[in-house]
Order: structure tokens, then sequence, then C-alpha cells
């Protein structure tokens, strides 16, 4: 059909120069998750819709069915194939697993986002608490600095510091519904006209300002009552330690009001940005409720970091390079030229080895087309 | 450096007018010619003028760290943004229109035929709101047309004055939304500049408020 000759939309091919960085920034990751105690999994990137039903909007996967007819669809993220797991097993707990995958998300609306991508993630799971978020959140920093990522800002939130204010300031459904979206869309305008006293609408605007680090939880400690608000800051307080130990502050500032995925997430969320992307280069958080719906009580928090977004923000910083192919090419007489081609392999230089029979003028045309610095023309012994 | 996305036509020269009562230089903007990217080194501002069904796209993209774009566009694009301010320009409904003889008989004609440029907006009013399955056609302009013609019962439509309705024997059955213009900013541009972008949006709010006392 006319569609031989090009890639689905959303999808691109990894082409040779940056397939090779990608591989790199790939096995970077992989060497710093392997020193940090995780495990690598593979899922098969096919799962059962039943997997994502409550979890993903139909319209997002891409579907078909096995041949018994039962629904099917492509991995569109790490965690929840992770989850599905984790939750069928009974490993000794915690149990640390790392990935780096293409994810498949069907009906981004628009060229430019991608529908096919790479993603590497941690999932922290059967561990609760402080230290755990903030394994993680290190981690997810970790990662971007490893990229060469080093102009980096992570949002630091705590959904159930919203879920406490809620029940704090006695609110029904429909204002909290109206909070949550003047919230999210950090529209200030909304809450000075809410139907509340002028220190709870002041509360309120704190959120969506916030970006301090502990002056913003000093400033609104006094304001919360709720116990699980209170406790939220102090989590968020405690990971913000643990984050100075490292060396980590500077990337952190607190966003109570990270609250876009609060029915998803149970406690810490965080995302990380950087220049010249338009959209966060990694997120993560703690959604102890996930492994239920398979079944399993289980304390889970992990990260994910988006490769094609790591890589589109080195371009754009000009901290990008392809990498370059081989660099040598021996040709000539063929018996000689195979020799030393496998010689120089042995020694570690990659070279590429003629099987056409170019002529020596026609080798260095070759090679000068093809970038390739080193060409060794071997006569045979006639010469 | 921000960059500003504006709405072309009426739309961006009332944001230009309110910036430069929030004390911003933006000469660079008001230049008439036919660049489309117009900057100001000095002023830290680089305006850029795009069709406004397509200011949500630059500003989720992070193409530009701010837009100015009526609600209309947004609730139709669904795009993920900060919408920090109400500008209060432009000021206008999004309605369902029809024959009079259909006033408060609208839930009385099964399976509708609706004519639209919105056919988001019209689906989520119909489907999320009124729970209710119709046939949506997708019109490009002069949608008062379509019932006049027979090609649909109703159509879901900017509504202004309502002159054009009266004047083709149509009128407003229900209100779908309240539109007006709204100051977008990009998610990440929001944390990364924030330096530039948090007293732009305090400045601007100043100066409605001014506005407001002045009316």
């Amino acid at each position: 059909m006319g569609n031989k000759f090009y890639t689905p939309d959303g999808f691109t091919d990894q082409v040779p120069g940056f397939c090779a960085f990608k591989r790199d920034m790939e096995a970077r990751l992989r060497n710093l998750f392997l020193m940090n105690g995780y495990e690598e999994i593979e899922t098969p990137g096919i799962e059962y819709f039943d997997v994502y039903r409550s979890f993903v909007a139909e319209e997002e996967l891409y579907k078909f069915s096995d041949g018994k007819g039962r629904l099917l669809c492509t991995r569109y993220d790490g965690t929840i194939p992770v989850a599905r797991y984790a939750a069928g097993r009974n490993d000794t707990m915690p149990t640390r697993l790392f990935y780096i995958e293409n994810m498949y998300r069907a009906g981004q609306i628009g060229g430019g986002k991608q529908s096919g991508f790479t993603q590497a993630g941690i999932e922290l799971l059967g561990a609760s608490g402080s230290k755990s978020d903030a394994e993680v959140l290190a981690l997810a920093i970790k990662s971007a600095l490893e990229l060469g990522i080093t102009d980096l800002q992570v949002s630091l939130g705590q959904v159930q510091f919203f879920k406490g204010l809620s029940r704090q300031l006695g609110l029904n459904d429909e204002t909290i519904a109206k909070i949550k979206t003047a919230i999210a869309n950090r529209d200030s305008v909304t809450i000075e006209k809410l139907d509340l006293s002028r220190e709870d609408r002041d509360t309120l605007l704190m959120i969506t300002e916030s970006g301090g680090t502990y002056d913003t939880i000093d400033q609104m400690l006094p304001r919360v009552t709720d116990e699980s608000a209170k406790e939220a800051l102090a989590n968020i307080k405690e990971i913000l330690d643990i984050m100075e130990r490292y060396g980590y502050l500077k990337y952190v500032s607190v966003d109570l009001g990270l609250i876009e995925s609060i029915d998803y997430y149970t406690g810490m969320v965080f995302k990380g940005y950087t220049y010249e992307v338009g959209f966060p280069i990694f997120t993560g958080g703690r959604y102890d409720d996930a492994l239920k719906t398979f079944g399993k009580d289980m304390a889970a928090v992990g990260f994910s970091i988006s490769l094609t977004l790591s890589m589109t923000a080195l371009m754009r910083q000009d901290k990008f390079t392809p990498a370059a192919g081989v660099k040598v090419i021996v040709g000539g007489d063929f018996e000689a030229a195979m020799v030393t081609a496998e010689a120089l392999r042995a020694e570690g230089t990659a070279a590429a080895l003629d099987t056409t029979g170019m002529t020596e003028e026609e080798l260095d045309a070759y090679a000068k087309a093809k970038g390739i610095e080193t060409i060794m023309y071997m006569d045979g012994g006639k010469a | 450096m921000l960059t500003i996305a504006l709405s072309k036509g009426r739309l961006a020269d009332q944001t230009l007018d309110l910036m430069e009562k929030a004390g911003y230089d933006v000469t660079a903007a008001r230049e008439k010619s036919r660049k489309l990217i117009l900057e100001d080194q000095e002023a830290g501002l680089r305006f850029i003028l795009a069709k406004p069904s397509d200011v949500p796209t630059y500003v989720e993209y992070g193409a530009a760290d701010i837009g100015v774009v009526g609600k209309d566009t947004l609730l139709e694009e669904g795009r993920q943004l900060y919408e920090v301010l109400d500008l209060g320009l432009g000021k206008c409904r999004m309605c369902v229109a029809g024959p009079a003889s259909l006033k408060d008989k609208l839930d009385e004609i099964p399976n509708k035929r609706v004519g639209t440029k919105y056919p988001n907006i019209t689906r989520n009013y119909f489907e999320g709101v009124k729970k209710e399955s119709v046939e949506i056609i997708k019109l490009n302009g002069s949608v008062e047309l379509a019932p006049l013609t027979g090609l649909a019962e109703v159509i879901v439509d900017i509504v202004e004055s309502g002159r054009t309705l009266y004047e083709n024997g149509l009128d407003v059955l229900e209100t779908v939304a309240d539109i007006s213009a709204r100051l977008v900013v990009n998610r990440v541009s929001m944390k990364m500049k924030a330096d530039e972008i948090k007293p732009m949006i305090s400045r601007l709010r100043d100066a409605l408020q001014e506005q407001e006392g002045e009316n």
C-alpha cells in the first residue's frame, strides 16, 4: 500500500549515530541502577488489556486480540507490568527492580508528541517511609545528571497534603473539584473568588504559589490542623533533609500544587524539568494503592525518566554529539585485508572490511563519503 | 527571554494594550510588518503571532512560554497547560442555537444532528453534561447555515451579540460555557523561568484590577 516507505504517526527510527548515543545513555543508566542495588526486569511488551484497564484511558492503548479473542494491548508504561509481576509473587520485601524499555501510547494529539518512546525507571516495592521516598528521588536526580542534564529543577509535592487540607476546610465535593482544577491550572483568580474565609483562601493561594524548600513548609505548617496533612509536610521535610545530605537540595523545590495525578499517587510526587523541552523529563512518586488492583497490599514508590525527551533536551542544549561510526576500513587483497581487520578487532579497534573488491581510489572515495578516518589498502604482496 | 504566543487579530492588539498598561514595552510587537516573530532583546520579550487555535499547541510543547487565547480554543484543544489568568477580553458565550421554535424543546428531538466548528466541545457537552448521543457535523464557518438548510437541527457556536442568529430566525437554546481570553503558561516554563513569568502574571493581574476599577 501507499504507506510502505513511512513509519506510523508518532513513531521514528533511531538512526545510526543517534541510536548509538541512546544506547550509551541506556548503558549509563543501567550501570547506575545496578550500582544502587536494583535488578533489571524485561516485561513482554504485550499485556492483557485487563492489566491496564483500571489505570489508563482506553483510547491511549494500542489494542488487538490473541487467538482466543482475548483483548491485548502494548506496553503503556513500566510501572504497571512490574506491579503485575510483583503482585503475583511472594518475594521477600523490599524488592528493587528497574527497566529500560519502549513505551507505546495511542491517541496522542498532534505531531511532535511521540507515541513510541523509551523510558528508564525503577520501582522500590514493599518499602514505605521517607527514606525510601528519598532514595527514589535521589536516583531520579542522579539519572538526569548522569545523562548530562545539569540545568535541572525538580518539583516535590505530596498528594496527602491536599487531601488532608480539603478535609480540614470541610469542603463539599463540588468545591473540591473546582479547587483542584484551579490549583492544577495555577489559577489564583478563581481561588480569590471562592466563598471561603480570607485565611483559607490565603492557604489555597499559597499552594498555587509554593516554590521554596523549608520556608514553604514552615509557612504552611501553622495553617494546618489535619493530621495527615501535617504528616505529608513532615514527609517532605524528611525527604529534603536527605536531599541536602546528597547535595541535591539546590535542584529541589516544594510544590504542593502537584496534584494532577492525585487519584493514582498516594504520597510523595515529583517532576523533573530542564530547559528546551516543554514536558517534564522525569516523573515519580509513591503509589501504595496500585498493587491493590492486583490483589496485594504493598507499598510502592518509583520514577521513570524519558530517554527520548532527555535526548531532545541535550540536543537543544548543544550537549549532544551523534556517536561516530567505524574509524578504520581495510581493503585491497581480500586475504590480507581480512587478517589485518581481525587483528585490529582483536586489539579493540573497530574495523570494517571491504567485501566488494574496491580499487584504492574507490576505497578512498568511499571512506571520504562515509567519514571513515583511516584507510588500509592491502596490495597482497605484489608490490 | 520569554516567548509569548498571541492570537492573530483583535485579541493580539487588546493583549498588547494590557501588557503596556502593566508597564511592558511592546513596541516591537506593534510593528506593522509581515514578520511572524517580533523580538525585543532589551525588554527580553519575543512575540509570535499564531492562528488562535494553534496557540495552545505552541505553549504546550514549550515553543512559546506564554500564550493568550480564547477559552473556546482551550476547551476545544484540551491541552495540558497552566491557565493562570482570565483576561476578561473577547467575552462571549458558547451556545447551543437553533430555530427559535425549539426553545425549551431541545430535549424532545431524538438523535440530533449538531453542526459546529467545535466537535470536542460539542461532544463533551452532549455526552458529558446532557448524557446524550448526538451526530456531530464538523463545519468550518457560517455555521448558522446548517439549521437553515436542514443539514443539522441545531448548532454549537460562539455567540457575541446574537444578531446573526436573530436575523436568521435562530435563537440561543442553551449556554455551554462562558468564554473570554485566558493567559496560559507552559508547565515547564512556569518552573524554569519562574523569575520572569511570576512577576508578569502579577503585573498583568494588577493592571486588570486597575482596569476594572476604571470601568
